[in-house]
Formats: C-alpha cells, sequence, structure tokens
C-alpha cells in the first residue's frame, strides 16, 4: 500500500515536472506553425493521470477498451476532420470585399 | 380422494399486471414497461412527422405549389425531417424493441442500469416537448442539417429552441447506448459466449457504439452553432474568419454515422426474422457479425460525402467518396447473407417476414442508388435534388420503417401476450410496399431530370411525376395507419398468443408471453449456437 | 417431489459483478466526453489554421499566472482524490473524507480564480467578443474566434467542475454516513474517474488556450 502512495507522490512529481517543460518551452521562439508540438507534455500528462491516478490498467478488460476507443475515435475526428482544411486551396481572401 | 395434495404452480403475473398504478408505469425501472413507454412516445411523433410529411406532398400536387407561403414550405420539410430524424428513426427500434428484448436475448434480468434507463426516457420526452414547442410556435425554415449562414444569421425561426430540443434528445440517446454496450459485456447468460450472441445483440451493440461516440460530437456542434446565434462571433462566418464548412463537418461528422443508428437496429431485426421464418440456420453468421461491427467503425470514415459540392478540397472529397465505397460492401454482404438463409428454407409468408423481404428489395434499392451519388462527378448533378431524397427514403422508410414494421410484428406477441390479426398484417405490408414504391420511384426519376429539393414549386413539366409521387403517398399512409388500428384491436380481441407462437430460437421465446417482471424463473444456461434450426434435409415437411 | 429454484432476481450475479460494471459504465461515459471536448478541439485547430495571427493575438491577452496556477491547483486536486481512494482501499474512512474535502476545496479555489478574478478581468478588457470587442481591425476577426473557443471551453469545463463538485460532496457525505469500507467503495472510484477526466480535460485545454498561441 505504500507503494500505492509512492507511485501517486512520484506520478504528482511527473506531472508537474511535465507542467514546467511545457510552461519553460513556450518561451523558446518557436515557429508559429510548430508551436502545437507544444501539446506533447500535454499529452504526456494525460497518460499519466489516465494510468496512475485513474488506473486504467486495473478492472475488467473493457475498460482498457472503451479508453482505446475514446483515443481512436478522437484520432479518426481531428485527423480526417483536419484532412479538408490542411489540403483546401481556395482560401477567403481576408478584407475582400463581397460581391 | 388421494391423500397427496396437488400444489397448483405459482405463475408470476406478468409485467403487465405487476402494478396499475400511474405511479408503477411512470416511476418503473423495468425496461420492458419503459419500452412501452417509448412506443407510445415515438408513435405520437411518426404520426407529427408523418402529418408534416402529407403536407408537403399536398403542396407539390400543382407545379405553382398548394401551400401559398415558401416560409411554411420551408417550416414543413424542416418538421419532418426534425421529428423523422431524432424523434423517430433513431429511437425506434434501440428504445422500444431493443428495450424490450436486449435483456430477455441476454438471460438476463433487466438492462445494466435500469434507472438511467428511466432517465433517458424523460430526457426524450423533455426534448420532445420542446422541439414540438419550437416547431409549433412558429417553427424553423433551415432544413433539419441547421446550415449556415442561414441558420446563424438569415433564419427568423425558432432555432436555439429547435437545437436545445435535439440537444436534450442526444443525452437520452448517449445513456440508451451506453446501457445496451455495458448490458451486452456484462449481462450474458452463463454459456453465451460472444458467438452465440442472436445477431439483434450484435446490431444493437455496433448501433450503441455510434450512439455514445457520435452523438457527443453533435452535441458540441449544436452548442457552437447557438452561440453563433446569438452572439455573432464568427468561428462559421468566413467575414470574420471562420469557416461555413466547419459546421458542416462537425454535423456530419455525427450524422452520417447517424443514419447506421438508423439503420443497423433493422439489419439486426431482419436477421432474427428471416431464419425464424425460413426455418434455417443464418448463412454466414460470422460474417453478418463482423461486416456489423464493420459498418459501425467505417461509417465514421465517411461524412465528406455529404459535402462534395460544398467547397472542400478535391483531395479531401477523394478520399471520402472511396471510403464511401468501402461501406456499402458490408451491407451489401448482409443481403447475401440473408438470402442465403432462406435458400432451401421452409419459408412462411406471415407478416414480419413480408416485410422482411420487402425490406431486403428496398434498402437493395435505395443502397445501391447510394453508391451512384458516392461517386463525385455523378453526384455533382445528383446532389440537392430529389434523387437524394428518393435515395435516403429508400434506406430509412422502405428499409428501416419496413423493418420496424417487421419486429413489431414479430415480437407483439412476446411483448402483449396477443397473436395480431394475420390476414390484416399481410395485407398492411403489401399496401406499405405498394405505396411506397409509388411514392418514391418517381423520386428518382425526377431528380435525375433536375428536379431540386426544399423547394416550393417546380417547372411544370415535372406535373406528372409529382401527382404520381403524392397519390402514392395517400396508399402509403393507408398502410402506415392500418397497423395502428388492429394492432390496437389485438390487444383487447387478439388470440392469446403462447411462449413461442413462430417456433422460432432465441432466449426471449423460452420465457411466457407477455413476460413475469423478473423475465425468467431461473437464470437460463446457453449451451448451443444461435438458430440452431435443424438442417433442412433433416425435417419431414407436410406439404 | 420438490425442487428448489435458485432465484433469478437481481441482474448481477455478484457484488464484484456489479462494481465493475459501473466502472466499465463510467469509463464508457468518459469515451464520449472525449468526442465531446474534441469536436471544440477540432474547432481550435480550424479556427487557428484559418487565422493564425489574430487567433495567436488574442491568445496573447489572456492570462498566463492565473491559467498556471489552476493548473497546478487542478492536478494537485486529482492526486488528492487518488489518495483518498487509496485510503479506503485500506480502509481508512477518516483519511477519505480529508481527501475528499482537500480536493473539493481546491476545485472551489479554481472554480473561484477562474471566474471570480480571471473571467471578471477579461470582462473588465472588454475580451468578451460581443459588442465592444478590445481588439479591432484585421487581427480582430481571429482574436473574437479565439475568445469564443476561450469562453465556451472554460464555461463547459467549469460546468463539468461544478458537477464534479457535486459528486465529491456527496461521496463525502455518504462516507460520513459510514457507507464506505474497504470491502464496498465502488462510488469512491467511480466519481474519481470523473473527477480527474475534468483534470485531463483542464490539461489539454491549458496549452491550447494560454501556451501555443503565445511566445514571440
Amino acid at each position: 500500500m505504500t507503494l500505492r502512495f509512492r507511485r501517486l507522490w512520484l506520478t504528482l512529481a511527473l506531472l508537474l515536472l511535465l507542467l514546467a517543460i511545457e510552461f519553460g518551452t513556450s518561451f523558446f521562439p518557436l515557429d508559429r506553425a510548430a508551436r502545437p508540438l507544444l501539446l506533447i507534455p500535454a499529452v504526456l500528462m494525460v497518460g499519466a493521470v489516465g494510468t496512475m491516478f485513474m488506473e486504467v490498467g486495473r478492472g475488467p478488460e473493457i475498460v482498457r477498451l472503451f479508453a482505446v476507443a475514446g483515443l481512436l475515435w478522437l484520432t479518426i475526428l481531428l485527423g480526417l476532420g483536419s484532412l479538408d482544411p490542411m489540403t483546401r486551396t481556395d482560401y477567403y481572401v481576408q478584407g475582400a470585399s463581397v460581391k | 380422494m388421494s391423500a397427496t395434495a396437488i400444489e397448483a404452480p405459482a405463475f408470476e403475473p406478468s409485467y403487465l399486471k405487476d402494478g396499475w398504478t400511474l405511479r408503477s408505469w411512470l416511476l418503473t425501472t423495468d425496461h420492458k414497461r419503459i419500452a412501452l413507454l417509448y412506443l407510445g412516445t415515438i408513435t405520437i411523433f411518426f404520426f407529427v412527422g408523418g402529418i408534416a410529411a402529407a403536407l408537403i406532398r399536398l403542396n407539390l400536387i400543382v407545379p405553382e405549389g398548394l401551400i401559398p407561403s415558401e416560409e411554411t414550405y420551408n417550416r414543413l420539410f424542416t418538421m419532418h425531417g426534425v421529428v423523422m430524424v431524432w424523434f423517430f428513426l433513431i429511437p425506434a427500434v434501440p428504445t422500444t424493441l431493443g428495450n424490450f428484448i436486449v435483456p430477455l436475448m441476454l438471460g438476463a434480468r433487466d438492462l445494466a442500469f435500469p434507472k438511467l434507463n428511466l432517465a433517458s426516457w424523460y430526457l426524450f420526452v423533455i426534448a420532445g416537448i420542446v422541439v414540438l414547442y419550437a416547431l409549433f410556435a412558429g417553427g424553423v425554415d433551415t432544413g433539419w442539417t441547421f446550415y449556415t449562414p442561414l441558420s446563424t444569421a438569415y433564419s427568423k425561426g425558432h432555432v436555439v429552441a429547435a437545437i436545445a430540443g435535439v440537444f436534450i434528445a442526444g443525452f437520452s440517446s448517449i445513456a440508451t447506448g451506453l446501457n445496451f454496450i455495458v448490458s451486452i459485456h456484462r449481462l450474458r447468460a452463463p454459456g453465451m459466449t460472444w458467438y452465440r450472441l442472436p445477431v439483434f445483440l450484435w446490431s444493437l451493440y455496433a448501433t450503441s457504439v455510434i450512439l455514445v461516440l457520435a452523438t457527443p460530437v453533435l452535441a458540441m456542434t449544436l452548442l457552437l452553432l447557438s452561440f453563433e446565434r446569438i452572439f455573432h462571433i464568427g468561428v462559421f462566418d468566413p467575414a470574420l474568419g471562420g469557416d461555413p464548412l466547419l459546421f458542416q463537418h462537425l454535423f456530419w461528422f455525427y450524422s452520417h454515422p447517424a443514419v447506421y443508428i438508423m439503420i443497423l437496429p433493422g439489419f439486426g431485426v431482419i436477421s432474427e426474422i428471416i431464419p425464424a421464418f425460413s426455418s434455417k440456420r443464418l448463412f454466414g453468421y460470422k460474417f453478418v457479425v463482423w461486416c456489423s461491427i464493420a459498418i459501425a467503425v467505417i461509417s465514421f470514415l465517411v461524412w465528406g460525402h455529404h459535402m462534395f459540392v460544398a467547397g472542400t478540397s478535391l483531395y479531401s472529397a477523394l478520399v471520402f467518396s472511396i471510403l464511401s465505397y468501402m461501406v456499402a460492401v458490408p451491407s451489401a454482404i448482409k443481403v447475401f447473407n440473408w438470402i442465403g438463409t432462406m435458400h432451401k428454407g421452409f419459408i412462411r409468408f406471415d407478416a414480419p417476414m413480408l416485410y422482411a423481404l420487402g425490406f431486403i428489395g428496398l434498402f437493395t434499392v435505395g443502397g445501391l442508388t447510394g453508391l451512384f451519388v458516392a461517386a463525385l462527378a455523378a453526384d455533382v448533378h445528383l446532389t440537392q435534388t430529389y434523387f437524394i431524397v428518393a435515395h435516403f427514403h429508400y434506406v430509412m422508410v422502405g428499409g428501416m420503417v419496413s423493418a420496424f414494421f417487421a419486429g413489431l410484428h414479430y415480437w407483439w406477441p412476446k411483448i402483449t401476450g396477443r397473436m395480431y390479426p394475420e390476414m390484416w398484417g399481410r395485407a398492411g405490408a403489401f399496401i406499405i410496399f405498394i405505396g411506397f414504391n409509388f411514392t418514391f420511384f418517381p423520386q428518382f426519376i425526377l431528380g435525375y431530370l433536375g428536379m431540386p429539393r426544399r423547394y416550393h414549386s417546380y417547372p411544370p413539366e415535372f406535373e406528372v411525376l409529382n401527382v404520381l409521387s403524392s397519390a402514392g403517398a395517400t396508399i402509403l399512409a393507408v398502410g402506415y395507419l392500418l397497423p395502428l388500428g388492429y394492432l390496437t384491436w389485438s390487444l383487447f380481441h387478439g388470440e392469446r398468443a403462447s411462449a413461442n407462437p413462430w417456433g422460432a430460437t432465441g432466449l426471449e421465446w423460452k420465457t411466457p408471453s407477455p413476460p413475469p417482471t423478473d423475465n425468467f424463473d431461473e437464470t437460463p444456461v446457453v449451451n448451443e449456437p444461435p438458430y440452431n434450426y435443424p438442417p433442412p434435409e433433416l425435417v419431414e415437411r407436410h406439404v | 417431489m420438490s425442487e428448489t429454484y435458485l432465484p433469478h432476481g437481481f441482474q448481477y450475479s455478484s457484488a464484484r459483478h456489479q462494481a465493475e460494471s459501473a466502472i466499465s459504465g463510467m469509463w464508457l461515459f468518459l469515451a464520449t466526453e472525449v468526442l465531446f471536448f474534441g469536436a471544440l478541439v477540432l474547432t481550435w485547430i480550424y479556427s487557428r489554421h484559418w487565422n493564425q495571427a489574430g487567433f495567436d493575438a488574442g491568445a496573447r491577452q489572456t492570462n498566463l499566472t492565473i491559467g498556471t496556477i489552476n493548473t497546478v491547483i487542478l492536478l494537485a486536486s486529482s492526486f488528492i482524490y487518488s489518495a483518498g481512494v487509496a485510503f479506503i482501499e485500506a480502509g481508512n474512512a477518516r483519511r477519505l473524507v480529508q481527501c475528499c474535502a482537500a480536493a473539493w476545496l481546491l476545485g472551489v479555489v479554481f472554480l473561484i480564480l477562474k471566474f471570480g478574478v480571471e473571467w471578471r478581468d477579461d470582462f473588465a478588457k472588454h475580451l468578451f467578443p460581443g459588442a465592444a470587442f478590445a481588439i479591432q481591425g484585421p487581427l480582430g476577426g481571429g482574436a473574437r474566434i479565439f475568445f469564443e473557443f476561450y469562453f465556451l471551453g472554460t464555461a463547459l469545463h467549469g460546468l463539468h467542475m461544478v458537477g464534479g463538485l457535486v459528486l465529491v460532496g456527496w461521496i463525502i457525505w455518504r462516507t460520513r454516513h459510514a457507507e464506505f469500507s474497504s470491502t464496498f467503495y465502488t462510488p469512491v472510484i467511480v466519481v474519481g474517474l470523473y473527477w480527474s477526466f475534468v483534470d485531463i480535460v483542464w490539461i489539454v485545454l491549458y496549452p491550447l488556450i494560454y501556451l501555443v498561441g503565445r511566445g514571440p
């Protein structure tokens, strides 16, 4: 049981560390298009909370099935959903008058 | 007199007799009673949506439009769409037949979360009241798709109220789907392995996956739409830097899988009826099972085919077109499975089977025409015409509503303990089939010839086909009113049904008709494959 | 001849069966929430893609200090609640109440900072994308859309937090009525899952709101 508490403390430390990294690197001069890479520490934090606080590894098998399904479908939404704007070639020109 | 006393067996009262007060119905957690509450509610909505349809077809019998106001016409087709999609088609089979039959088929006492089930009905009723308020207090003219900028900037209708109603209904859907998924995973009777599950359960599982994963996106979409309409922020407004296509992507991300929410339960019903009325094992059970799962997954990958002419990139349109061809394959495989089941079977043409056969024909036509419009080049001409209207009515009405009626007739004896009058049942099935084709086949031709949809009036050269379509609609209306009559009659005067009037397999037929509140006296144990009919060669037939 | 029937009353076969089903149900519900907030993230992606300059101009107006403090608060709150779950697993109901109360208080502090301080400041600086929006000119459109995302996202997250506070409060109430022990504490786990998930939503929102658009 002390192991469990030790794990919880370590997870909190990890989360705060990742937060610090995320916070710190946001001050670096990154190219505007590359700034979304700042989300990488956030994704790791989500993983830490999900595995250590929510204990996705414990519990019946379907718990992991549901977690994976949620993430997979999120990927479909964000990935396939972004396909269109990333590949469009007609752009609305800001400030152009509407005829 | 014999010394041994004969003990009368103690029968549990059926669920219908287990409590007579209004409270025992409105506060029930019995899945069977909740199913009946839903059945009453969706029947009301079916008639509201049906009246709107009747008025639409009435308007279209003359080219200039019989109803003088175009605005009224717009409100009618919006009402028809909103009510039929969210308050009839999406809930119909899952909340009525699903709620009733799923625990019985699983061999369980109830669903995993009975109170959540009751809550879902109350949410549904509240949602319905809000939407009916919006529609009758003046209506909405945007179509059920609420496209921007009409819905956000220009429409004078009660858009936010209508959206609020749909938003609430979404929570009802999510609750139902969640309940089914957990129940199917956790409450199967001993011996009921995954490959012994009846296909109806697999279909509802696939439906529930879509319900829980797609509906939340609709919820957020409607919130964004309301925000946009109320505050005019600009997330969908190009003049402010927004993207109107974002709305369409978000809307269709839900609404395309939604059409599979509507049809997958129908596939499940048909997969139960065909074996039962052919007295033969379902052909290719595992194919049917995995096709259902495949449809649920691939349905999330095709939504862009509703936006081919909206201004998406050509590259993304190509990807969606290819994926749309892929989603048709599992559905087509199922049709072959059903036909393979009937082959060399002993076919009985009772009403459920007639509806099921009608489904196979009508759904196939609708599905094939879906392939026409999945082709980019063809869709450029066919989109927003009556071809699309005919396509989706063939799958939704010819397909899904027929499947709903098929299931309703098939499980009617189990639900009510009464048989419906068979001749009337068969007559209804025929009338619906004929009326449906007269109504909607001309619309394929109209669309091909270029008549646009959602238009209050049309060029005179389309008059004959429109009149034919409206005439068909009156026949169809008769077909839909008939069951209301004879099914109600059967509640009081129908022949009492035995536990298994059709001689079908499945745990639901092993309990009395209607079942007691607890469903089973003792937990059933399953040790046979599903659809365990003897092979046709081994059965003696009396011709 | 008499036969004994095994009564088939309750739909679960054992307490453990029911507990696992409840936990599974909550995980499935959380999967739906992933899709709900996911749609908002897609909106962020589109909006920033079409208006990078304006969108980021709006982002630079956010209050990084409060945002970061709030993130630390939520991480701590999730940690403490999870510690509470570990305590009741060992049978220590007293510690469970203390942990839940601490998690609850941290949640309240978050809401006060977020809505009492930060939002109030934002309104005072005319950052609500209504009529008198602070940023005008070519960057205005993108900035307005950023703030729509900001206000809608934080409002929805806040609503979920309020729901979470009600649930944690319910757990505290039940624990004080001696309803939990080392053999039964399923509701504690289920509420903990929800509470940690609300934390996860914030972990994703934080960089999207405060970090990505900022910087030189």
